[in-house]
């Protein structure tokens, strides 16, 4: 059999997005090739654990990936710093990646940092040619990253697009779009992902939210990144591994 | 002669190399990293006679040079543990030592007798007497030597299978709860668990950790349990397994020198999942070119 491998990679290219917020690119062929929308990789920097990255991107031909990083602290503020060149190690593709092949169409909503595993989705429903509608929601015009003309706009303050949430944006939706055969992918800060999974509901639409917690190993082992999801036991609730049987979780599940 | 294969006391393990619990589950996930035969030993998840939930919250702070833990024995209870992997880690080929945790005397008894009749199957059962997470049992019990030899030695009387007492670092003396274990019929002392400590968010003024506190590891904690195998092994009789912040042979070999047996190897699986493939490669290596067998280490240190 063939062994998961932890790489050495180096930074093809980054490129600030924001003051904050870094698009890197990452040489490694065998991720790349296999790895799958909605998959994280844990990246290495001079602090002692390794930081997890949802993919944001591939290239099949360079054999490159993409990531998101915003600097949240100084293992982070140390990675959009990377130039090229500069060799991280890295452990992934990790976690279980969105369902994108089973519905007829879906709704991908982002905000954050979500926005970047859902640019790997959408690259990924570009290409197997389903329809899919996206929908963006941020606080306001200095935060929004990775948007399209087509895309559906929202931001809290109202200084572009709608104003208002990612809700106030799926509400502007056809209703044809939101029927029981499509499906709502939602990346984004917890109020987001509960608010879209709470709307999804009410349309009777299905929706898988991926979960962010604090991780140590990021493969299953050391049981750190907990998320509460619905069990029929006597506590009503089973901690599960974020990073293993996550980070995509069914939000009817979710204990939020 | 060359050789890294060691014993502890009865137990003999192909390679000092021992994946600490807490630190590899059940062996699944890391099955698919590298072939875990190349292992000395594999210790479960730490079990408990029923299931549990472990801590809410958050369960992980960074630390300088290492990291705190507050999981809280999470765990699928022993009976699910008998059923559904124990045999998996039987078939990884590494001895399979089973991580014994509890609130009381009675839990500790309760999950020796039932893990006793799969002794075909079992190669240690480790007695976590060290878990900082929890309310009850564990460190509470390990803090005092009394309460150490009296829980060893019902257990002695419980079970056949070799019996390893992991103890704390977090008590004035360790060699006293080391002399307990050994007063009441232990086979091994494994040294050490994790260390008492907190991060703070300077920001909220509050604790990272949602239980407030949680167990320090990693290179950081590495002099503090070097120094307590040291202590320990100058007044022991039995074996002694080392543990604390080992990341790399040399890591191995200064433990074995200070007197440890076999070493444990735990948060480093977190960092680099496939650390021991590389470690036994240069403990192989070491071996080789000093002509020496890894076991003629053991306590070979010259104190001034």
């Amino acid at each position: 059999m063939e062994y998961k491998k932890e790489y050495k990679c180096s930074v093809l290219s980054r490129e600030m997005l924001l003051g904050d917020t870094a698009y890197i690119e990452l040489n490694c062929p065998d991720i790349a090739r296999t790895a799958r929308p909605g998959q994280f990789v844990n990246v290495s920097c001079s602090r002692f654990l390794k930081r997890p990255f949802g993919i944001a991107s591939v290239d099949r031909d360079s054999g490159s990936f993409f990531i998101g990083v915003k600097s949240i602290g100084s293992g982070t503020g140390e990675i959009i710093t990377l130039d090229r060149g500069d060799e991280v190690d890295v452990l992934g593709p990790l976690g279980n990646g969105f369902d994108l092949d089973s519905f007829g169409s879906y709704i991908l909503v982002s905000g954050g940092t979500g926005v970047f595993p859902v640019n790997f989705a959408a690259q990924y429903l570009e290409s197997s040619g389903k329809n899919f509608t996206v929908v963006q929601g941020f606080g306001d015009a200095s935060q929004v990253v990775l948007n399209r003309p087509s895309y559906v706009l929202t931001t809290d303050s109202g200084d572009c697009g709608i104003k208002g949430t990612a809700i106030a944006g799926l509400d502007t939706l056809d209703k044809c779009v939101c029927g029981s055969s499509s499906c709502i992918i939602c990346v984004g800060p917890v109020p987001m992902m509960k608010a879209v999974s709470g709307w999804a509901l009410n349309h009777s639409m299905k929706c898988y939210v991926s979960m962010e917690q604090r991780m140590a190993c990021g493969v299953g082992i050391c049981l750190c990144c907990i998320v509460k999801v619905k069990a029929d036991n006597k506590d009503g609730f089973v901690n599960v591994r974020c990073c293993k049987d996550g980070p995509v979780f069914d939000s009817s599940e979710v204990i939020w | 002669m060359s050789s890294v294969s060691v014993k502890v006391g009865s137990v003999p393990l192909k390679s000092p190399l021992i994946l600490a619990s807490g630190t590899c589950n059940f062996g699944r996930e890391l099955a698919g990293y590298y072939d875990l035969s190349i292992l000395g030993g594999m210790s479960s998840k730490g079990l408990t006679v029923n299931p549990r939930a472990g801590n809410s919250g958050v369960r992980v702070a960074e630390a300088d040079s290492g990291m705190l833990n507050s999981v809280g024995l999470q765990n699928p209870g022993v009976d699910y543990f008998i059923e559904h992997d124990l045999d998996f880690m039987k078939s990884t080929g590494a001895a399979v030592i089973v991580n014994v945790a509890g609130h009381c005397f009675d839990d500790y008894l309760e999950m020796c007798r039932k893990l006793d009749k799969y002794s075909s199957l079992i190669d240690v059962l480790e007695i976590n007497l060290s878990c900082p997470n929890v309310k009850a049992g564990c460190m509470t019990i390990g803090s005092d030597p009394e309460a150490v030899k009296h829980l060893v030695s019902k257990l002695r009387k419980a079970t056949g299978l070799p019996l390893w007492v992991k103890l704390t670092p977090n008590v004035t003396d360790i060699r006293a709860t080391a002399l307990a274990a050994q007063e009441g019929g232990a086979d091994a002392v494994v040294l050490i668990n994790t260390l008492l400590g907190m991060k703070i968010d300077i920001r909220t003024r509050r604790p990272v950790l949602n239980n407030n506190t949680g167990g320090y590891s990693g290179p950081a904690v590495k002099p503090v349990a070097v120094r307590m195998v040291s202590e320990c092994y100058q007044v022991l009789d039995i074996p002694i397994v080392g543990c604390g912040g080992i990341s790399c042979a040399d890591d191995v070999i200064e433990f074995m020198i200070a007197g440890s047996s076999a070493v444990e190897i735990g948060t480093a699986n977190l960092i680099h999942p496939t650390c021991p493939v590389g470690i036994t490669e240069d403990l192989v290596r070491y071996s080789e070119e000093n002509n020496i067998s890894l076991s003629e280490l053991t306590g070979s240190l010259k104190l001034w």
